[in-house]
Formats: structure tokens, C-alpha cells, sequence
């Protein structure tokens, strides 16, 4: 049995060896990926461009403003002087926020009354908005503190030490410059692997059934296990070797971090990648061409990649989705990815998504070797 | 050649859902036997092969190839069979030498064995100093012979054939047929699909099969003698469309059919073809050119026999 | 160039893909597909942030604050733990993204000293939801610290006091709710319209090498240009529709505003779809595998449009040579006119430079493809 796998194993290098483009394929999509992920893919809000419309040009106006740009989240672009200008700019999109004080802004503040800061936010990128306006609140809120204080402290200094005031430490935990690098590279590597891979076995078993090879070789006294075997064997090695060389260039290029277990993360790594290869398997046996194989493998491999949670919250998806995302083995293999290198988290604490990988490999086992059998009848 | 059957075949019956592939086919082949499935594409021919090589599993009936059921103890069998088919299944991208080391691993021919194996089947294929050329650039008449190569590094028993010499050029068809000969010779029994009437001459037996029936079997010198109920003459007439029709009104007249630029017509026997058809046509408008005795070809056989046509032969519908 | 002999190819292209099983799911099953995809699985919103709470004090001040926690429609206060480890196991597992921790001096510190903090741990692991996360804890803080303030105040007898100094006024043009799924679902009209335009035309001229009829068209007295406009006419007009069933679907099941000129969206429609047909038309006279013509296609259409064209990831915060790289991303000038369509009530002459960059584009790739053509057929 052993030496009819190995037969397989070794023709398949074999092929993979003499075929041009495979080393490209294999090389360079992951890297592209890699590299536009990791610079492309931000969901930073630095240097936010505002254009500011001071009218009231006091010390007060003046001290506010300038709390923005010294968080360094935002960044002047431009001092309008008029409303019309405003408009043109925002209505262009041409920046995401405008502040804008009205004359009398510090004497209703000397007054002991409610000043006003307008902010026009353009809704259209709404990410980018959301997180800004939250800056916003948080230096507003510190503003107001600030001047209540100042007020009380001319006013009545004795009551100024005892005004309560409660204030907000956060502390993020594990990306504590809250890197959106740190959160795409390490998804990157189960994005990539699961690509790959399912493409690459899919692919590789329908090609022997298009070209006719595999009934040649099942009319041989090999075993549909041991075809199976033989050809998903390479696969894996070669999803290994994809894995290994963009977690090792992920991490020393982005400087990722990696605090976990690196056992933890192989056993995650060969789960997730049997995973991956019966999913192939299993397109392969619904395709008799390797243009069905690649609709088919469209057709997974899209919602696969969106609902994974490797940019978009699944917490934030309607219940339905949410659902799907149990079969997906990205999902689980995503947590245990940043669980690993961000978080340095260990088996205690991923064991339910080792397991379910370990249960969804092995139903997709059952079923796409069962599917293989019919389909060779 | 021992006595005991190689191949038997018995009441075989494979559905597809509504459609039944193969009805009822029984036959036996003897060890060192070369015999011949001769029938139309969709006759069922190649649905048999495979379930005799444990490919397809039978809807009912049963076979056995040296003694193996096929059915139940499909991976021995596979141990004991070489299977060819059209598509002369290699891998376009492995060399010749490669392919032979792939299969003659799978078939568990190890060492010593294996090397003079795939020495004989370089030399048989003619490839002699062509062994590392990829077998995608081999042309159609040696990536034949290496897939026959490829099929029998196992020395096996019986040999199957389907189809195998479709698409190659008639040279390199004979000499191929040669080293099927050959292998009969040494006693392997080899089952051969096809729908070349050529072919079909080189086979010890032949059963006929269309829609899944076997409807003649024997050697194909009886087959030709017997198939035929009648005399069959040649006549060439035009116009030939209109000639068809009249002369299917003669008297006397069984069947008719174009073959190629002429008619192929059966008359009773103890009739004057000779003189009555010419006749006959002419008073139909039809001119009639040539007409002779001609003797029965696997072709008419078949025409005969199954009312249909097989193609492959010169012929048209 | 004969209207005749364009006329009678767009006919059989049109036949042909009508009768491919292939094609036709590309067209009417695809964009649904992934509009519903998109349009429900990319949401950058954070709802329902799952919060744990670590009340150490246990007073009815901190309790007030944690009601306040739970009053956000931001936050799902799921679980009160008891000790610091059972919070850090609770982030470490990811069954919170936030926990909230109360110190057991909270009103005591406050009654005194009249200064005391809460502590808020965010799991930064997705930065996005992280920085969200923080925004609106913060907004809770602060109103919860403003009213325990003036309530200060007022039992002090301090009534003048009672203004907070600033307050914010915001004004939010275009998507007012600032939901994500109102900025992204414009975006996703265009990834529809590149997948499905690059896969479609990508296989045209594959598919005839691959069947043998290109050297039987050849033969004929066709000419490369009106092969090209003949083959793609009929993709443009199945663009197109697909494109106005996006459209409907996304003001219709989604609820997104269409406040634009419909002139502007299918000038900005057309275009971009010329663009993508050229590209998927050069893909195709260069592969002559139809598998390998839908790869490229995907590879070429999928990555720029959905990482580089500011359909999710804003290009303002991407790094400076991967903005400077965008300019040349031909999909990143139709998902600005489809967002400024939608959103804001942009017509054709809002739109000048968006629409002076696709026509650029589109002469290149028009010319190339025919050049490219013409070369493949010596």
C-alpha cells in the first residue's frame, strides 16, 4: 500500500517539478497578497485631513483647535474662510471632516455658558468617520474638563480639588498601537493557504479525470484511498512550505510578533490544511472539468474568504451569516492565527477551534471520499 | 492455452436509471484468445469492458476473469488485467521512462523485475533512445505503444483493449496489432473493443453487440457466411437516392443500403438478380452502371444483423 | 469597418452566451451572489460588542455606570466576573472584546479626592472594531462622568455651574447614520461589474481558439476591429443590465440612498465596463486556455478592485506609494463615481475628473487590444 502512495507522491513532484509555472504560482501570488494586505489593507485613523473655519480667533478657539493636530490624528489640510468654500469641500470629498467655531465661541465660555464646535463629517467613507468622530468626542470631552476645571479653580479653588471627575484608561491588549498590520498579516497566511490549496487539489484531481489518467490509474490494483492519499499528500506538503515561508516573511518584514506556542500553531496549521485539501477533494468529485472545478471553487472560496472574519467582524454579520461561518474552516483557523502570534494563547484556551476543525475535516472526509467512490463507478 | 475459461461473462446487465447499457451480454473467452466486441458508439461495448476491469459495479448478471468475480474481488482482478484505452491515458508531462516507473509501480513490479520490464517496453514501443523525451511530445503511433507498454509491466493474464487504436494512423495500427498477436501467442487472452471492420478480421472470435444486445457471435468467417440470408450484390445506379428507394420495392429483394458510391443489395437466393434488378430499376427511371456478386463483408454482416452501422468504414449513412 | 459583419458577430456571441450554462450563471447568479455577500458580510459597524465587567466595588455609583454600559446600543454586557483572572481569560478566549473594570475605591476615591478612573482593557486585535470599541466606551464615560458632575453641582447649590463648556454639533452629510453597509454597497456595484465583465469577455477569444472556429473566422473577411466591438457590444449591453439590477437591488433590499443622476451612473457604468472588457478581451487573446483566461481575469480584476480601489480600505490612509499606485487602479475612479452617485447627489459635472480618468483609460486599453489582437493573429 505504502509503495502505491509513494508511486503517487512522487509523480506528482514530479509534475509539479517540470510544470513552468507553478513556481511562479506558488511564490508570488502569496507575496503580492502579503504585501498589499499589509499596506493596502488599513483601517488606521492617522492624519485624518480637516479643514478648520475659525471665525472667532480667540485664545480659547485657538487652544482647541490646536488639541487636534497634537494627537496627531488629525492634520490641517486647509483654513477656510467662508461657508461656500465648506461646501465645495466636503461636497467634493475632498476632505473627510470640517471644525467650525462661530464668532462668540469664548465668550460664551467666559460666561459660564455652552459653547459650540461644529463638525462636518462626510459620510461617505463611514469607517474612517465613526472612528474620527470618536477622536473628536474624547478631545472635545477633555476640552470641556479642562475649561470646567479652569473655571472653578478661578472661581471657587478650593471646591476645584474636589469636583468629581472620572476619566476613561484604556489600555489595548495585544496591538497596543493598534496596528492594523498586526491584524492582516497573520490572516493573511490561512487566506492564502486556503486559496492555494483548495485550488491547487481541486484542480490537480479533475485535470486525471479530464485527461483520462485516472481511469488508468484505478484500473491498477491501487486502492481510491490510497489515490486520495497519494495525490492530497504533496498538497500538503506544499501548503506547509506556503505557510512557513509567509508567517517567516510576514513576521521579520512587518515585525508581527509572535508570543505563542509554535506547536500550538503547527497542530492548528496540519488541521486546517487537511482541512483545506478535503475541501478540494470534494469539489474535485462534483467537477468533471476544471472549468466547473474553478466556478465551484469560486463559488466557495468567495464567501469562504469574505465571512472568515479576516477583515470583516463576524460579531457585526446579520444571524444568518453568522451561521455559514461554522462551516468555514478559515474562521477557526483565523482565531487560532492571531491567537498565536498576537495574543500568545495556548491550547487551553483554542481547543474548541482545534476541535472544530478536527470535526469539519473529518465530515468533509466522510463525505468527499464517499462522493470519490460513486464518482469513479 | 489450458482449458478452463479466462473470461465469463453471464446474463450481465448494467442500468444507467431508465437506460439499460448492456442487456443480458453472455460470452466466454478462452486463455490466449484474441476476441473482438465489434459494435456502434452507444453499443455498450465499452460499459462491458469496464465492468469486466471492476471500473463500473454490474446492475445484475455476473462475470469472472481468471477465476476473479469481478464484482466482489475487483482489486485482485485489477492485479491480473492490463486495460488500454483510446485516450492512451499518460502523463503528458512525465518522460517515457517516468510513466513506465510510475505504472509499474502501481502494479507493484519492484527491482530487477521492473528494469528488464520497462527495457522490453522501450524497445517494443521503438523508443530506444527517445526515453527522456516528454510523452506530450511523442506522436500518436509510439504513445500507443507505450501506453500498451505502460499496461502490461505486470505480465498480466488478460488484456483489455477499448478502442485503443482509435485516431492512429493505419502503419502504425498493424504494427501495433503485431504485438497483440505476439502477446496471444505467448497466452494472454485480450478482449478487444472496436468499430473498425478491419480490425475486427484479426480477432479469433467476434460478438456483435448493439444496444446492449449481443446479437451474433463466432469466428468472423462465419459470421460473414451466416449473417447473410441471401445473395448480396454490388449495384451501382443513379440516381443513387432514388435507386435506394425502387430497389427496396424489387421483387425478391431483402435489404438494401448505400456503401459508399453504390448500392448493397440482398436478394434471395435462386433468383437472377443479375437480369431482373437492372430491369427492374429501369423501369423505375433509375440507370443502372455496375452490378456484380460480391461476398459478404463484416460490414454487410453487421448492416445485416443489426439494421444500423458502425462507423469506421467507407461508408456513409 | 462594416456595421454589417459587427452586427452579425455580436448576434452569435449574444447566442452563445444566452445557451452557456457558465456564462449565464456568471450573469445572473454571480452578481446577487455577491452583492447579498458584500452587502450583509462587510460590515465595519461595531454593534453588539461583547463586554465583560468586573464591578469590584459594587456601590451604587458603580453600578450606575455599568447600567450605563449596558444602556448603549453599542455594547452587549454579556457577563459580571468577580476577579481580574477571569476577565483576562475572558479576552484571551475572545468571549469579549472589551471588559470594563470598576476599582473598589471608585466612590470612595471620588467622594474624596473627587478624581477617579475606570480602567478599560479593548482586545487590539482587530484595530478597526478596537478603535470603534474605544470611541463609544469613551462616549459613556463621559456622559456618565458629566451627569455624576452636575449632580455635584447641584447639591452644592452651585446652579451656575450647571453648563457643560463645549459641546459638539455634528453634521453629517451624505450618510447620515454613517452605516458602513451605505459606503461599502457602492463599492460592491463595481467589484460585481469587474468580476463579472473580466470573466465574461476573458473567455470570448479563448473559447473560439480552444473549439477551432478562430481559424474559420479568420478565413472570413472580418476584421480584427469588428470582431472586437462585435464580441463585446453584447457584454456592454449585459453589463449594463447587471449593473441596474445591482443598483435596484441595493436601493431596494439594502435601503442605500440613490440621490445622483441616473446619466451619471450609466456614462461612469459604461466606461468602466469598456475598461474591464478591453482588459478582459487582452487576458483572452493572450491565453489561449479558456481555464487559464478566467484565472488571470479574477487575478487581475479581484485584487486591485477590492484592496486598492477605496471600495473598504481608505486610500487617504494608505501608505504614500501604495496611494500613489492607486492612481493607476482603473476600478478606483468608478467606486469614487458610484459612491458619490449614490450618496451624494452627484451629476456628470460633479464628476469631470472621475470621468476624464476612464475615458483616458479606456482609449489605452482600447488600443492595446487591438493591437494585441492583430499580433496574435500572425
Amino acid at each position: 500500500m505504502f509503495d502505491r502512495i509513494w508511486c503517487m507522491i512522487v509523480k506528482e513532484f514530479l509534475q509539479l517539478r517540470r510544470d513552468k509555472y507553478a513556481r511562479f504560482r506558488l511564490l508570488v501570488p502569496p507575496i503580492i497578497q502579503m504585501l498589499v494586505y499589509g499596506y493596502a489593507a488599513t483601517f488606521d485613523v492617522n492624519r485624518v485631513q480637516i479643514a478648520v473655519m475659525d471665525f472667532d480667533h480667540s485664545q480659547e478657539s485657538r487652544d482647541l483647535l490646536s488639541r487636534f493636530t497634537f494627537t496627531g490624528r488629525f492634520e490641517v489640510a486647509k483654513v477656510l474662510s467662508n461657508e461656500q468654500e465648506l461646501k465645495s469641500l466636503i461636497g467634493r470629498s475632498d476632505v473627510p471632516m470640517a471644525l467650525k467655531i462661530e464668532p462668540g465661541f469664548a465668550e460664551l465660555l467666559r460666561k459660564g455658558q455652552t459653547a459650540h464646535l461644529q463638525v462636518i463629517v462626510d459620510g461617505t467613507n463611514s469607517n474612517t468617520a465613526l472612528i474620527a468622530v470618536g477622536y473628536v468626542n474624547q478631545i472635545a470631552d477633555q476640552f470641556s474638563q479642562d475649561y470646567a476645571t479652569y473655571r472653578l479653580e478661578q472661581m471657587m479653588p478650593a471646591l476645584a480639588a474636589v469636583v468629581p471627575q472620572i476619566s476613561l484608561e484604556q489600555r489595548p491588549w495585544y496591538n497596543p498601537d493598534l496596528n492594523s498590520q498586526w491584524f492582516f498579516v497573520p490572516g493573511v497566511i490561512g487566506s492564502i493557504t486556503l486559496m492555494m490549496v483548495v485550488t491547487l487539489t481541486a484542480f490537480a484531481i479533475v485535470r486525471e479525470r479530464e485527461i483520462g489518467t485516472l481511469e488508468q490509474v484505478m484500473v491498477t490494483p491501487i486502492r481510491p484511498l490510497e489515490f486520495i492519499l497519494g495525490k492530497t499528500i504533496p498538497f500538503f506538503v506544499v501548503g506547509l512550505a506556503d505557510v512557513i515561508l509567509v508567517a517567516v516573511v510576514g513576521t521579520l518584514w512587518f515585525q508581527v510578533p509572535f508570543r505563542g506556542n509554535v506547536l500550538v500553531l503547527l497542530l492548528g496549521v496540519v488541521l486546517f490544511l487537511l482541512s483545506t485539501l478535503n475541501v478540494g477533494l470534494l469539489i474535485s468529485t462534483l467537477s468533471s472539468t476544471q472549468q466547473q472545478a474553478f466556478v465551484l471553487g469560486f463559488f466557495f472560496l468567495n464567501p469562504a474568504f469574505t465571512l472568515s472574519g479576516f477583515a470583516f467582524p463576524i460579531t457585526s454579520m446579520p444571524k444568518a451569516m453568522r451561521m455559514i461561518t461554522y462551516v468555514d474552516p478559515l474562521r477557526y483557523f483565523l482565531v487560532i492565527l492571531r491567537g498565536t502570534f498576537l495574543k500568545g494563547v495556548g491550547l487551553d484556551i483554542l481547543w474548541p477551534q482545534m476541535l472544530a476543525l478536527a470535526l469539519l475535516t473529518s465530515v468533509l472526509m466522510l463525505i468527499s471520499v464517499a462522493r470519490f467512490h460513486k464518482s469513479i463507478d | 492455452m489450458n482449458d478452463a475459461p479466462s473470461i465469463v461473462v453471464d446474463k450481465l446487465v448494467k442500468r444507467f436509471g431508465a437506460f439499460t447499457a448492456v442487456n443480458q451480454v453472455s460470452f466466454q473467452i478462452r486463455s490466449g484468445e484474441i476476441f473482438g466486441l465489434l459494435g456502434p458508439n452507444g453499443s455498450g461495448k465499452s460499459t462491458t469492458i469496464r465492468m469486466l476491469c471492476g471500473l463500473l459495479t454490474p446492475s445484475s448478471g455476473s462475470a469472472t476473469v481468471v477465476g476473479l468475480d469481478v464484482a466482489r474481488q475487483a482489486e485482485e482482478v485489477r492485479q491480473h488485467i492490463g486495460y488500454m484505452s483510446q485516450k492512451f491515458s499518460l502523463y503528458n508531462d512525465l518522460t517515457a521512462i517516468e510513466n513506465l516507473q510510475f505504472f509499474g509501480g502501481l502494479y507493484g513490479v519492484k527491482g530487477r523485475a521492473l528494469d528488464e520490464r520497462i527495457a522490453w517496453a522501450i524497445k517494443m514501443s521503438g523508443l530506444a533512445g527517445s526515453e527522456q523525451l516528454l510523452t506530450g511530445e511523442l506522436s500518436g503511433g509510439w504513445k500507443q505503444r507505450l501506453a500498451l507498454g505502460c499496461a502490461v509491466l505486470h505480465r498480466p493474464q488478460v488484456l483489455f483493449l477499448d478502442e485503443a487504436t482509435a485516431g492512429v494512423d493505419p502503419l502504425s495500427r498493424r504494427q501495433f496489432w503485431e504485438l497483440i498477436h505476439e502477446m496471444s501467442r505467448e497466452g494472454v487472452t485480450i478482449l478487444v473493443t472496436t468499430h473498425y471492420m478491419d480490425e475486427a478480421e484479426y480477432c479469433n472470435r467476434l460478438a456483435l453487440i448493439d444496444q446492449g444486445l449481443i446479437v451474433e457471435m463466432g469466428t468472423p468467417t462465419k459470421i460473414k457466411q451466416t449473417a447473410i440470408k441471401g445473395d448480396l450484390l454490388l449495384v451501382e445506379c443513379s440516381p443513387l437516392g432514388g435507386g435506394l428507394a425502387a430497389v427496396k420495392q424489387a421483387p425478391g429483394v431483402l435489404e438494401a443500403s448505400v456503401f459508399g458510391a453504390a448500392l448493397h443489395v440482398v436478394v434471395s437466393t435462386g433468383r437472377q438478380p443479375l437480369t431482373e434488378l437492372p430491369a427492374f430499376l429501369a423501369a423505375h427511371d433509375v440507370r443502372v452502371g455496375r452490378i456484380e456478386l460480391i461476398s459478404p463483408s463484416l460490414e454487410d454482416a453487421f448492416v445485416s444483423l443489426t439494421g444500423s452501422r458502425a462507423l469506421g468504414s467507407e461508408s456513409y449513412q | 469597418m462594416n456595421l454589417r459583419r459587427t452586427v452579425a458577430m455580436s448576434r452569435k456571441e449574444f447566442t452563445q452566451v444566452r445557451r452557456d450554462p457558465y456564462s449565464l450563471v456568471v450573469v445572473l447568479f454571480l452578481p446577487l451572489v455577491q452583492i447579498l455577500l458584500l452587502g450583509y458580510g462587510a460590515r465595519l459597524d461595531a454593534n453588539h460588542i461583547p463586554v465583560y465587567v468586573l464591578d469590584q466595588e459594587g456601590s451604587q455609583d458603580s453600578q450606575a455606570l455599568l447600567k450605563a454600559f449596558q444602556a448603549s446600543p453599542y455594547f452587549d454586557v454579556i457577563k459580571a466576573v468577580d476577579n481580574y483572572h477571569a476577565l483576562v481569560r475572558a479576552i484571551d478566549a475572545d468571549q469579549c472584546k472589551l471588559g470594563i473594570v470598576i476599582p473598589w475605591n471608585f466612590s470612595e476615591r471620588l467622594d474624596d479626592a473627587g478624581r477617579t478612573s475606570v480602567q478599560a482593557i479593548v482586545d487590539g486585535t482587530d484595530d478597526n472594531s478596537a478603535q470603534l470599541a474605544e470611541g463609544y466606551a469613551q462616549a459613556v464615560v463621559a456622559t456618565y462622568a458629566n451627569n455624576v458632575q452636575l449632580d455635584w453641582f447641584a447639591r452644592h447649590g452651585l446652579s451656575q455651574q450647571v453648563t457643560i463648556p463645549l459641546s459638539v454639533d455634528y453634521r453629517t452629510w451624505f450618510n447620515e447614520d454613517l452605516e458602513s453597509k451605505n459606503f461599502i454597497i457602492p463599492g460592491t456595484v463595481a467589484l460585481v461589474m469587474a468580476l463579472m465583465g473580466a470573466l465574461l469577455s476573458s473567455l470570448t477569444i479563448a473559447r473560439e481558439w480552444e473549439r477551432g472556429t478562430m481559424e474559420q473566422l479568420i478565413a472570413t473577411p472580418v476584421t480584427a476591429l469588428e470582431i472586437m466591438v462585435g464580441k463585446l457590444v453584447p457584454y456592454l449591453g449585459i453589463g449594463l443590465a447587471d449593473a441596474i439590477l445591482c443598483a435596484v437591488f441595493a436601493v431596494g433590499w439594502f435601503g442605500v440612498p440613490f440621490r445622483g443622476g441616473l446619466g451619471a451612473f450609466f456614462l461612469a457604468t459604461t466606461l468602466f465596463l469598456i475598461v474591464i472588457l478591453g482588459i478582459g478581451y487582452m487576458i483572452s487573446v493572450a491565453t489561449k486556455s479558456q481555464l487559464g483566461a478566467s484565472q488571470y481575469a479574477l487575478l487581475v480584476t479581484l485584487l486591485p478592485t477590492s484592496m486598492l480601489s477605496g471600495f473598504a480600505f481608505p486610500i487617504d490612509q494608505m501608505p504614500a506609494p501604495i496611494r500613489a499606485i492607486t492612481y493607476l487602479v482603473y476600478s478606483r475612479y468608478y467606486v469614487s463615481a458610484l459612491k458619490r452617485i449614490f450618496l451624494s447627489s452627484a451629476g456628470i459635472s460633479d464628476l469631470v475628473p472621475e470621468v476624464v480618468a476612464m475615458i483616458i483609460y479606456a482609449l489605452v486599453i482600447g488600443f492595446f487590444a487591438t493591437r494585441a489582437f492583430h499580433k496574435s493573429l500572425q
